[in-house]
């Protein structure tokens, strides 16, 4: 039992990596424009499709998809920012239900075109099993959550060392300040955008490579990606990795010890939980409440 | 008697009278139209927690689903009279929505997102809580409305007659709501909401009164809708349509008044099934993102409010 325990919490450290991905775009982008993108599931989903449809197209690995679908999901993130950015009015409340229109958009258009079909990678060497230790994985997972753990790193450095991350900081924390200082606000919203796409696009593929996907699952990347961020508090990559982490702990642990079904649920009580407890988040101490 | 009486009048007219004899007789008609005031009524419900407690919820598939369950099982399991259940129904959903008060302190995008979640674990709830809800296999044959003093309600025009009935009383509640001070505050929370709290308004139970006069508007109607198709599953029940419909339809027909989201809900409805569904029969709903998006880009209050606005104008320009 303790070692099912032991699995289960590295199988869900893993699958945190690629959810630490999803919500890194969703704050980032809420970050610059105050903007929640609903459909911020939807695109990571879209990633996810697009190495399905390379897969099964031209047998290869999904893993090749990666360029493919980088630059699918940064045009429909661009043009989702270029809808949102239409809104002058009441933005907050109209974002959402512009970003939620979206969203609806791209699961059916998902649905006429792959139909409601359940897909998941034909590849075996990405289901190989890889044996560190006492813990087993697939080749895929491991891959993926090393790759996502660079791709961290590399926001990092980003956004603290080069101008244009230091720029999307500058935005998030005072808007009015940043355009004293000569940043375009405009662009860094555009700049922020691509990057929750490319992070979308990793996260999209690695899903696809080591899990299985389904028409109605942006929806609930979307609400996880949300959850990571209630969890993680306003902020920080070293805080959204920790909630990301957390979250697929616990949901593994309830897959594991209780049943497939109630994954979301477990999801949902520790967001309750941290809402009643710790309202500003496990590490975040800026306010969200009126 | 003013222009506004008479036309009330007229609509109640049509509504109760005209509608059953001209249409009673055709049945898929009919159908269409019990369907679609039903979301209207969720439509309103939307719009009232939108309007007055400014909260968009991405949920309210949640209550309708709850209030369904609830009606339907109090009905089957004790011989709960069918009205009384419905009643009850609404209480559940409000019950429910007690569940989500936590949310309430959460502002904007972070209560919507809330809500959203919520919706989805209820579905899974009304899934995994077999012994009561019967699992998705669902439960069938819930008792249909019954014949009272010789009028059967559960047939197709008494169906019709219940459901106005009921969106026309819940128009009427959000009516005096508004009107009230209890209005007068949300209208000014509306604007800002510290503002409000400091002349001593408790904003917070406001909202939450809000979200219960919602929530059990919309149990109701989902308790309605159990009887009426006698169906229930919970992926049918906690539908995210029961979400998306309403929140087309009240932005369709205008948020900001009363009976526009129903007026706007029969006609996306009616367009949905008529139009969208025969050249896209899986996937319609693209139609309604589509519709929603679009909406929100050109013309946010509404186009029915869009409408008025056109026509006042071009009646009041100098010839």
């Amino acid at each position: 039992m303790t070692e099912l325990i032991f699995q289960a919490i590295y199988s869900g450290l893993l699958q945190g990596g690629s959810y630490a991905l999803i919500a890194l775009g969703l704050a980032l982008v809420f970050g610059t424009m105050k903007v929640i993108n609903l459909a911020h599931g939807e695109l990571v989903l879209l990633a996810a499709y697009i190495a399905y449809a390379v897969e099964s197209a031209f047998n290869v690995s999904p893993i090749v998809a990666i360029p493919v679908a980088l630059v699918v999901v940064c045009i429909s993130a661009l043009l989702v920012y270029l809808l949102v950015d239409r809104i002058k009015k009441d933005r907050e409340l109209n974002s959402l239900i512009l970003t939620y229109g979206i969203g609806v958009m791209i699961t059916n258009a998902i649905l006429l075109i792959w139909k409601a079909d359940i897909r998941s990678t034909k590849s075996a060497w990405l289901q190989d099993a890889v044996v560190l230790g006492p813990f087993y994985s697939m080749r895929s997972e491991l891959g993926f959550f090393i790759l996502s753990l660079v791709l961290m790193g590399l926001l990092w450095w980003w956004l603290s060392k080069s101008w244009y991350g230091r720029a999307v900081r500058a935005v998030a924390s005072n808007r009015d300040a940043a355009k004293l200082m000569g940043i375009n606000p405009r662009t860094t919203e555009i700049v922020s955008f691509v990057v929750a796409g490319i992070l979308a696009a990793f996260a999209g593929v690695a899903l696809y490579s080591y899990g299985v996907i389904q028409p109605p699952l942006g929806h609930a990347l979307t609400v996880k990606a949300f959850i990571i961020t209630v969890l993680a508090g306003v902020g920080s990559i070293p805080g959204v990795l920790a909630g990301a982490l957390l979250l697929g702990v616990v949901e593994a642990l309830t897959v594991t010890l209780l049943s497939s079904a109630l994954q979301e649920i477990a999801g949902m009580g520790l967001f309750l939980l941290v809402l009643f407890v710790m309202p500003n988040g496990l590490f975040g101490t800026a306010a969200r409440r009126g | 008697m003013d222009a506004r009486r008479i036309s009330v009048v007229l609509a109640m007219v049509v509504m109760y009278i005209a509608v059953p004899l001209l249409l009673g007789s055709n049945l898929y008609v009919m159908s269409l139209l019990v369907a679609s005031i039903a979301i209207g009524g969720v439509a309103l419900a939307w719009a009232l927690l939108g309007n007055l407690g400014g909260m968009v919820s991405f949920g309210h598939a949640a209550f309708f689903g709850v209030g369904s369950y609830v009606s339907a099982l109090l009905t089957m399991k004790l011989g709960v009279p069918v009205f009384a259940a419905m009643l009850l129904g609404g209480v559940g959903a409000a019950v429910a929505s007690i569940a989500m008060l936590p949310t309430l302190r959460l502002k904007g995008p972070y209560f919507a997102l809330a809500i959203l979640a919520y919706a989805q674990i209820f579905r899974i709830l009304a899934t995994e809580w077999k012994s009561v809800t019967g699992g998705s296999g669902g439960l069938s044959s819930i008792p249909r409305l019954p014949e009272i003093a010789g009028f059967d309600f559960g047939s197709k025009i008494g169906n019709y007659l219940v459901i106005v009935s009921i969106v026309l009383i819940f128009a009427l509640i959000y009516q005096r709501i508004r009107a009230s001070h209890y209005g007068t505050a949300l209208r000014a929370m509306h604007d800002s909401e510290d503002a409000t709290r400091v002349v001593g308004v408790n904003s917070t139970l406001l909202k939450a009164m809000m979200l219960f006069v919602s929530a059990f508007m919309t149990g109701v109607i989902g308790a309605f809708n159990a009887h009426y198709i006698n169906f229930l599953e919970p992926d049918y029940g906690f539908s995210g349509l029961w979400s998306t419909l309403p929140i087309v339809a009240a932005i369709f027909g205008g948020y900001r008044t009363i009976l526009g989201p129903v007026i706007g809900a029969v006609f996306v409805y009616l367009v949905d099934q008529l139009v969208f569904k025969s050249f896209i029969p899986s996937g319609h709903q693209i139609m309604l993102g589509a519709l929603l998006a679009g909406m929100v880009l050109f013309s946010p209050t509404g186009l029915l409010p869009w409408i008025v606005e056109k026509f006042k104008r071009s009646r009041n320009a100098p010839a």
